[in-house]
């Protein structure tokens, strides 16, 4: 059984500007399927369409082409995303609430009634390592803290796929450590774990399959065996796959 | 219905920490510059100059707050993102936006209850106590104020420029002060194109006359059909306003 599908997804942005109108693809013809329990990365540089296909999924983006599901139901679905928890590459949260009100709200729009949800919120902010801090305002937080308070809400309801955009960018190594143990605990728990990452040291120690993304085209799929035990095997296969898109040029040292 | 009240109460919450009590405190100063003026009147004229100034106030304050939070209100939470961590839980977005705007209402409402109260004791003070009637024309201008706050809502929505929608809403708000006027020119228009136009502005544009409670201002109290007229005006518009908001928030990609 798969926890995410896509079939034939493409995603056209288009912008009108004076009557002109540019079109830029963010995914072209991507097919791939995640199934359930696995811890899949997806690796590219900036602009190769991970963000696109993480907001497809959460139902942010509508795809202009093909088909995407999610734990077998054709996204966008409302009712489905009760059952998965998605944390941003950072932590777009209401800063006025305290880290209390903010779990909170985020575990009374995941369905978690009344009674239940006070006990759930203070477990999970004790999970994160945030009860000390959880009456404080989001705005008093460093950045650190506001990316636990983010993947609390991630998990605060217990979802059966967590889908995290960029996890690991800009933690400090003690906190990088802390996710990648994270994902190993959300993967012995059953979870499926779709993570999007630049590093790739991360990635080829939590993954048990990764794709390369380039361009919007997902041009390679790896699996664990593939690069474990091999020294810089998917740094090569990564740096052999993809192709810069963003006009940038290699930094010259003659 | 839980999804509602958790997104109204955070939205409450968020508009009182920020800047809520600015329009108690910008009351008070006009309340005590009237009082100065004033002082040098004779007691009945005192008493009638306060009630006019007061009730101006407490009227143009909110209305001013609601379009200025209402404008801002999605637009605020796009820009900084937030509102991809509310759609990616289980949240219907007509819910989202209920919720949003009945937090919004509600704060000023808040607002407008506390700078009443300022007010009425002001009034008491000078001998003038008419309870009716001064709940009557509260209610009135709660009226106005969610009309504005629903159509600032759907400009900012289809407009995406926080500056158009503030013009649009301030020229609305003008525009719905002349319905009656805007009718009758059409009556009399020769153009067919004008007649049209006129006849099209004055059904798009609130009509306000149906909360002038200087209409009853000289009476011992407004009748209940006129009350009742009121309030279902207000709820018509303000749903029509909500219903095309939630259509041009759901073709929206995030």
């Amino acid at each position: 059984m798969n926890a995410i599908r896509f079939q034939k997804v493409s995603k056209i942005y288009r912008r009108s500007h004076l009557g002109r109108t540019t079109e830029t693809p963010g995914l072209v013809e991507l097919d791939l399927d995640i199934p359930k329990g696995e811890v899949f990365g997806l690796l590219g540089l900036n602009g190769s369409g991970k963000t696109t296909a993480i907001k497809l999924l959460m139902g942010l983006h509508l795809p202009t082409t093909g088909e995407v599901e999610t734990l077998g139901r054709r996204a966008p679905d409302v009712a489905v995303l009760a059952r998965i928890g998605y944390a941003p590459e950072a932590a777009y949260l209401n800063k006025t609430l305290t880290g209390r009100e903010n779990l909170s709200l985020f575990a009374a729009l995941s369905g978690i009634a009344g009674a239940q949800r006070e006990r759930r919120v203070t477990e999970m902010l004790v999970k994160v390592g945030l009860d000390k801090a959880m009456d404080k305002r989001l705005s008093e937080y460093s950045k650190g803290m506001l990316q636990r308070a983010s993947l609390a809400q991630a998990l605060v309801h217990d979802p059966e796929l967590v889908i995290l955009d960029e996890p690991v960018t800009g933690l400090d190594p003690l906190a990088i450590k802390e996710v990648r143990a994270l994902i190993l605990w959300l993967k012995s728990k059953g979870k499926t774990v779709l993570f999007s990452s630049h590093d790739i040291s991360e990635v080829e120690r939590v993954c048990d399959r990764i794709g390369i993304l380039s361009g919007g085209r997902l041009v390679k799929v790896m699996t664990q065996d593939e690069w474990r035990g091999k020294a810089d095997a998917l740094e090569t296969a990564f740096a052999a796959a993809v192709v810069r898109t963003d006009g940038v040029g290699p930094i010259r040292m003659e | 219905m839980q999804t509602i009240s958790a997104v109204y109460a955070y939205t409450f919450k968020e508009h009182i920490r920020h800047k809520a009590w600015l329009s108690g405190a910008l009351f008070g100063l006009v309340l005590l510059g009237g009082a100065l003026i004033v002082s040098a009147l004779g007691q009945d004229e005192r008493g009638r100059l306060m009630l006019d100034l007061g009730l101006a106030a407490i009227e143009a304050i909110s209305l001013v707050s609601i379009v200025f939070l209402t404008v801002n209100l999605i637009l605020v939470e796009i820009e900084s993102r937030a509102i991809y961590l509310i759609l990616s839980h289980p949240v219907r977005r007509a819910d989202y936006l209920l919720g949003r705007f009945l937090g919004t209402v509600a704060a000023v409402a808040l607002g407008m209850a506390v700078m009443a109260a300022m007010h009425a004791a002001l009034l008491g003070l000078y001998g003038w106590w008419e309870p009716g009637r001064y709940l009557a024309a509260l209610g009135c201008m709660l009226g106005k104020t969610a009309v504005m706050g629903a159509l600032s809502l759907l400009l900012s929505l289809a407009l995406t420029s926080e500056a158009a929608a503030m013009a649009f809403a301030v020229f609305l708000w003008l525009l719905g002060h002349f319905s009656s006027e805007m009718r009758f020119l059409a009556d009399r228009s020769g153009s067919a194109f004008l007649k049209t136009a006129l006849v099209a502005f004055s059904h798009a544009a609130p009509d306000f006359a149906h909360f002038n409670y200087r209409d009853f201002w000289h009476q011992p109290a407004p009748s209940a059909d006129w009350l009742m007229w009121a309030a279902l005006y207000a709820l018509a518009y303000t749903a029509a306003c909500l219903a095309l908001a939630v259509q041009v928030f759901e073709q929206k990609e995030f």
